[in-house]
């Protein structure tokens, strides 16, 4: 009994103690920080990769993978590969209870709805077809609402994925009526000047994309999330102030170095129209954003329950954004 | 014949008793031939439901969860009324493919000159990673029911192209022989000696060409536009309803093996009454 004893105290607690030191160590912010993009990075995310190259200066350790969509980047980070995901995993969220929350807002919900100059107005497209991006995306759902809110029924929605896609569908004459991103409905504008025209959205408010990660996470690396909001909000409102300084940066810091020249180009006008719609929220987010998330979600078919009785704690997790704010004042 | 009678009355099975009686593989009454089929079935079942179960990873569910789904997307029409739509391009693909593959394969068994010009492209079709290829289709044949016919096209092609040159290729050179010490024609070769030895190969080509269609239109439906089983697959995927979204992928495999099994009994009922 007494060897038994002396073994526990000679080697056992040596162990526990060197497994709880590594315990304890794992637990620690290593301020390195996996982020996984649902896209490969372009020039629409530059606002991003800029933040995090002053995170990198501040000493946060950053590594970007970028997946095929934005589903795999979200298991990616379910999953424990990836710390940090873009995108609204809402459903995520509340249908498997996955261990995740959003804590900052990289834009907002902007429409752009593209349409043939024959429809002058909404109560135009009654009866006509519209092209969104797929069953259950925020395109379907500003769709739907915009039917509702002008009593109008479609003939039929399509699904076409991609922007891009749509684009061109509209300039085949394949669809006269979709939703496009700023790019392709300035692709649009340009190719064929004077044949479409965009239709007012009136204030839909909801986010685009946020940062999301897991709770353990969220927890174990306070300074580096804290590092990275900080630079977010200061990225975010130079771009509001001036949306040139987004060019600047990239040359300063030599990001998206082989960007062709034509798409370089594109900087500068991307920038100054998305603040112009106001894209970039300048704060990063609040619960009164969350709570407009929960109405449109719902529309979407993305969130199910009545969005009164949802809660903001469930799926934000806003105390790192509350401090940074704080930091960085304004 | 005498060994395969006397095997099938001991209640044998009959690829071990057929082979005139050299076995393989070790005998099994056919009634454990079903409870071997289902112990395999429940390990795999089994595994699953205890790996979501754990989970492996939260958006994982359960064997249980899926099968709950799966009933509920049959009960509703969900996939009644994806399967109509997934079955357009297939069967489309699938009726121009078969007819004209078979006939390009038996051209290239049949004559050297059609062997040298297409045997190459076939080859090299059969190794490209066709899903790779698939987005391409696309800038040729934009986003509709084309498209994806083409899909299940470039995907089955090579299999029953190659299979059907192969069963040519691999006729008896004795029964051709023998055909021609009867002073046979070349078209009574053909006819009566070299597609009755091919056809055991070219239905080969064409069950393994309706799976590979089969892929080839979900692939489809998955990478250029959203329709049938592979809107589901999307939408349960973007809404988070991940038993539904593998209901759908579970019901492909389902799909494919019943469709490949009907095709063989088919092939059996129709060409090989005898066995």
């Amino acid at each position: 009994m007494r060897n038994l004893s002396k073994l526990t105290f000679q080697f056992l607690m040596p162990a526990a103690m060197i497994l709880a030191v590594a315990g304890e160590a794992g637990a620690q912010d290593d301020m390195t920080a996996r982020i996984a993009l649902g896209d490969i990075a372009s020039v629409e995310t530059l606002n991003l990769l800029i933040a995090l190259e002053h995170a990198k200066e501040r000493g946060v350790d950053i590594e970007l993978t970028a997946f095929k969509s934005e589903d795999i980047a979200n298991q990616a980070v379910v999953n424990g590969q990836a710390d940090i995901g873009v995108g609204v995993p809402y459903p995520v969220i509340q249908k498997v209870d996955a261990p995740i929350r959003m804590f900052y807002r990289l834009s907002e919900l902007r429409f752009f709805p593209v349409v043939d100059k024959k429809y002058e107005s909404w109560e135009d497209l009654d009866g006509e077809e519209i092209a969104v991006h797929s069953r259950g995306s925020g395109t379907e759902a500003a769709a739907n609402i915009m039917a509702d809110k002008h009593g109008i029924t479609y003939k039929n929605i399509s699904y076409v994925p991609g922007s891009e896609v749509r684009a061109l569908a509209l300039l085949n004459d394949s669809v006269d009526a979709t939703f496009l991103d700023i790019a392709n409905t300035d692709f649009v504008m340009a190719k064929a000047p004077g044949e479409f025209h965009l239709l007012p959205m009136g204030d839909l408010e909801g986010t685009d994309e946020a940062l999301f990660a897991r709770t353990d996470w969220l927890d174990e690396n306070q300074e580096t999330v804290q590092i990275l909001i900080e630079e977010l909000l200061k990225v975010t409102r130079a771009i509001n102030e001036d949306p040139g300084y987004v060019a600047a940066e990239r040359e300063r810091l030599g990001l998206l170095a082989d960007l062709p020249e034509d798409l370089a180009a594109e900087i500068q006008p991307y920038f100054e129209q998305a603040v112009e719609a106001q894209l970039f929220p300048q704060n990063g987010g609040s619960a009164e954003g969350v709570k407009a998330d929960f109405d449109f979600y719902t529309a979407a078919g993305q969130l199910e329950g009545s969005p009164e009785e949802l809660k903001v704690e469930d799926f934000w997790y806003l105390e790192p954004l509350e401090k940074a704010q704080a930091a960085v004042g304004g | 014949m005498a060994d395969r009678t006397a095997a099938s009355r001991r209640g044998l099975s009959e690829e071990v008793a057929g082979a005139g009686g050299h076995q393989i593989v070790e005998r099994v009454p056919s009634d454990r031939q079903w409870l071997w089929r289902l112990i395999s079935f429940a390990v795999v079942f089994g595994g699953w439901e205890i790996a979501g179960r754990i989970p492996v990873s939260p958006s994982f569910p359960t064997f249980s969860a899926t099968i709950v789904a799966l009933g509920e997307m049959l009960l509703d029409g969900t996939l009644a009324g994806a399967y109509a739509e997934t079955v357009q391009p297939l069967i489309l693909g699938m009726l121009l493919c078969s007819v004209m593959a078979v006939l390009f394969g038996v051209g290239m068994g049949l004559s050297r000159t059609v062997e040298w010009f297409s045997l190459p492209i076939f080859i090299i079709l059969q190794a490209a990673p066709m899903a790779a290829l698939i987005p391409l289709i696309t800038f040729l044949y934009g986003i509709g029911l084309t498209a994806k016919v083409v899909a299940v096209m470039l995907m089955s092609a090579p299999i029953i192209v190659l299979n059907s040159y192969k069963g040519i290729r691999n006729t008896s050179p004795s029964l051709l022989d023998m055909s021609r010490s009867f002073m046979a024609t070349r078209r009574q070769q053909i006819v009566k000696i070299i597609l009755p030895s091919a056809s055991g190969l070219i239905f080969a080509g064409l069950r393994l060409g309706v799976a590979a269609g089969v892929t080839g239109v979900v692939l489809a439906e998955l990478l250029i536009t959203p329709t049938g089983v592979g809107d589901l697959i999307t939408y349960y995927r973007s809404v988070a309803e991940y038993p539904h979204m593998f209901a759908s992928i579970l019901s492909i495999i389902i799909f494919s093996s019943v469709a490949v099994t009907l095709l063989q009994r088919a092939e059996t009922a129709l060409f090989r009454p005898e066995t």
